[in-house]
């Protein structure tokens, strides 16, 4: 390993952060100073451009365009409204029901959408103005919403679960999205635990008991919209078709779905399809890139130095994941969920395999531990949407965030040192 | 001038992603359709799923980087000069990458897979146009930095 190759690369990547410049390009523009040093310029940038390009070929991958379209048809086509009355209907008689039902109804429209930054803007737009109708504070609201949207990212379908089988070289992606099952509703119901604890705090009350008839209703209501998990979840579990197939599916479904609510018309669709496309594009380079930045890393061998470091650090198992866990957490406050799987997937996972720990487990524990920097400034994508769908700022939510942040950390300690809460459900579907 | 012509690009991009993304998904529900219903695959489905995918990331990054929605690090809040001088900064970043990487080593790329004549494996589509993507969307950055610095500068005038 070269030490002047690790410092370039990590000095250029923090500074060009640090000033503003986006992250897709910071780290493209640290790449190329990493690969000056022992390629010359011409080939250094021909590479970059063709990491760039061939991280995108790839038809895996393509599943997360067709979430993020099928996440907003169902955003706009009154599928998100119809999956918060059913939780409503379900949960509003507990103490702080709101804030039940918006963590609720985000593990069911993250799971449908696949995306944590959808459903914060999907379920927070929906929730912030009913919680503040029935005066709940703007800024505990909001951190409900931001902390429940993760859920989104472990509960399947999954697009951060799609780019980690990707970087992990072929871990299957059913296995990868029954793993996430347990541990998503595991955080879900920590986090309904300690907000109701602080709505009762707070003195919020309860909405009275729905009766069963209107439970009922909701529940049909909402029937068609939850009918899309198990024709995706159970197309891709049984081996009918690929994750890609199934997402370019619910576009379909979701498609129809909201032509017959009558909440989209055919007119709106050009509109949808290019929010889409560029919600995707965000992600799509920051994956290029990455691919790119995991290469110069591989190139300099920072990942196997790390190991051997590591490793001659301390054999115990649950040190090295404790380490590899405070490792990622900080790099979640600063990197976005995408770019760091791709960039520490190669460094970490040969670890983690070298230790025994199952590779689909070694996943879930990643995606959670980044969800934690999802909310967290200075870069929390889940965050940002989060505070401005509630039209409030960081710096208030801060307080209402830390005992759900807490609350998290727990979850990820429960998730990493109990391989059964991830690995039961594969077992039981796959072999 | 610049923002009439800024408009033009707008539109025209927006044109071609929203076609792109349509024929993304109208390809693999074929796909879908051509496995389970006729039960005779279609060979170059997927080929060219992946490679619109392609064309639709590098576009719709610099449709993005128009309206400025890259994820980036809000520490610095200057003032006044300063600010004008840290939004220059960044915008002579951003031209870099874009020029750097994209254009130079896109374009050298593009003319690299044309002169070995590769093609593709189920279309035989030349791989040069292929990777046409990655300078245009360079070229494109390069563009929308330019109007914002621009804008920037003219704001400063008044």
């Amino acid at each position: 390993m070269e030490l002047l190759d690790i410092f370039v690369l990590a000095c250029s990547f923090v500074v060009l952060l640090a000033l503003g410049v986006p992250i897709a390009y910071s780290i493209g523009l640290a790449t190329v100073a990493t690969m000056l040093l022992s390629i010359s310029a011409t080939p250094a940038l021909t590479t970059e451009a063709q990491r760039i390009a061939t991280g995108l070929d790839s038809f895996a991958l393509l599943a997360i365009p067709f979430f993020i379209l099928a996440g907003q048809i169902m955003n706009r086509g009154g599928i998100a409204r119809r999956l918060i009355d059913f939780a409503k209907a379900l949960l509003g008689m507990l103490p702080g029901g709101l804030a039940h039902v918006n963590i609720l109804a985000s593990m069911l429209f993250g799971a449908i959408s696949g995306s944590a930054v959808a459903a914060a803007s999907a379920v927070g737009g929906v929730m912030a103005p009913q919680m503040e109708r029935e005066g709940y504070d703007v800024d505990y609201g909001a951190a409900v919403n931001i902390t429940a949207a993760t859920t989104g990212l472990l509960i399947p379908p999954s697009n951060i679960l799609i780019v980690y089988s990707l970087a992990s070289g072929g871990v299957s992606i059913a296995a990868l999205f029954l793993a996430g099952y347990l541990p998503g509703i595991l955080v879900g119901s920590m986090l309904m635990v300690v907000a109701g604890i602080m709505a009762v705090r707070r003195g919020y009350a309860n909405r009275g008991r729905s009766s069963l008839a209107q439970v009922l209703r909701r529940f049909t209501d909402a029937v068609p919209s939850l009918t899309l998990l198990i024709v995706v979840m159970g197309g891709i579990v049984a081996g009918f078709f690929t994750a890609t197939e199934a997402a370019a599916v619910a576009v379909l479904y979701a498609l129809i779905l909201a032509l017959l609510y009558r909440e989209i018309t055919l007119k709106d669709l050009p509109q949808v399809f290019l929010d889409a496309s560029a919600t995707t594009a965000v992600v799509l380079l920051l994956v290029g890139t990455s691919v790119g930045m995991s290469w110069i890393m591989a190139y300099v061998n920072i990942p196997q130095a790390l190991t051997e470091s590591l490793v001659a650090l301390t054999d115990n198992e649950l040190v090295i994941l404790l380490i590899i866990n405070g490792i990622l957490l900080s790099v979640g406050t600063f990197m976005d969920i995408t770019p760091a799987v791709l960039i520490f997937t190669p460094i970490f996972l040969p670890i983690a395999i070298e230790l025994g720990i199952d590779p689909t487990h070694f996943g879930i524990i990643m995606v959670l531990n980044l969800c934690v920097g999802l909310c967290t400034p200075p870069v929390g994508s889940v965050l940002f949407v989060g505070v401005g769908v509630a039209e409030t700022s960081i710096a208030q939510v801060v307080r209402p965030l830390m005992p759900l942040f807490i609350t998290m950390i727990l979850a990820l300690l429960i998730v990493t040192y109990v391989p059964q809460l991830s690995l039961w459900l594969p077992e039981v579907f796959l072999d | 001038m610049i923002d009439r012509v800024r408009q033009v690009v707008d539109r025209a991009l927006s044109i071609a992603l929203v076609v792109i993304m349509a024929a993304l998904v109208l390809d693999v529900l074929w796909q879908v359709f051509t496995r389970f219903v006729l039960r005779n695959p279609s060979s170059y489905t997927e080929e060219l799923a992946r490679y619109l995918m392609i064309w639709v990331g590098l576009l719709g990054a610099a449709y993005a980087a128009g309206k400025h929605m890259h994820l980036s690090v809000d520490l610095l809040r200057l003032e006044g000069r300063l600010h004008l001088a840290h939004k220059l900064v960044v915008y002579g970043f951003t031209v870099l990458f874009a020029i750097g990487p994209l254009v130079v080593g896109g374009g050298r790329l593009v003319w690299t897979m044309l002169y070995l004549g590769q093609t593709s494996a189920a279309l035989t589509i030349p791989l040069g146009y292929l990777y046409l993507a990655v300078p245009i969307s360079g070229l494109l950055i390069t563009f929308y930095a330019a109007c914002d610095i621009s804008e920037a500068l003219r704001t400063r005038e008044r």
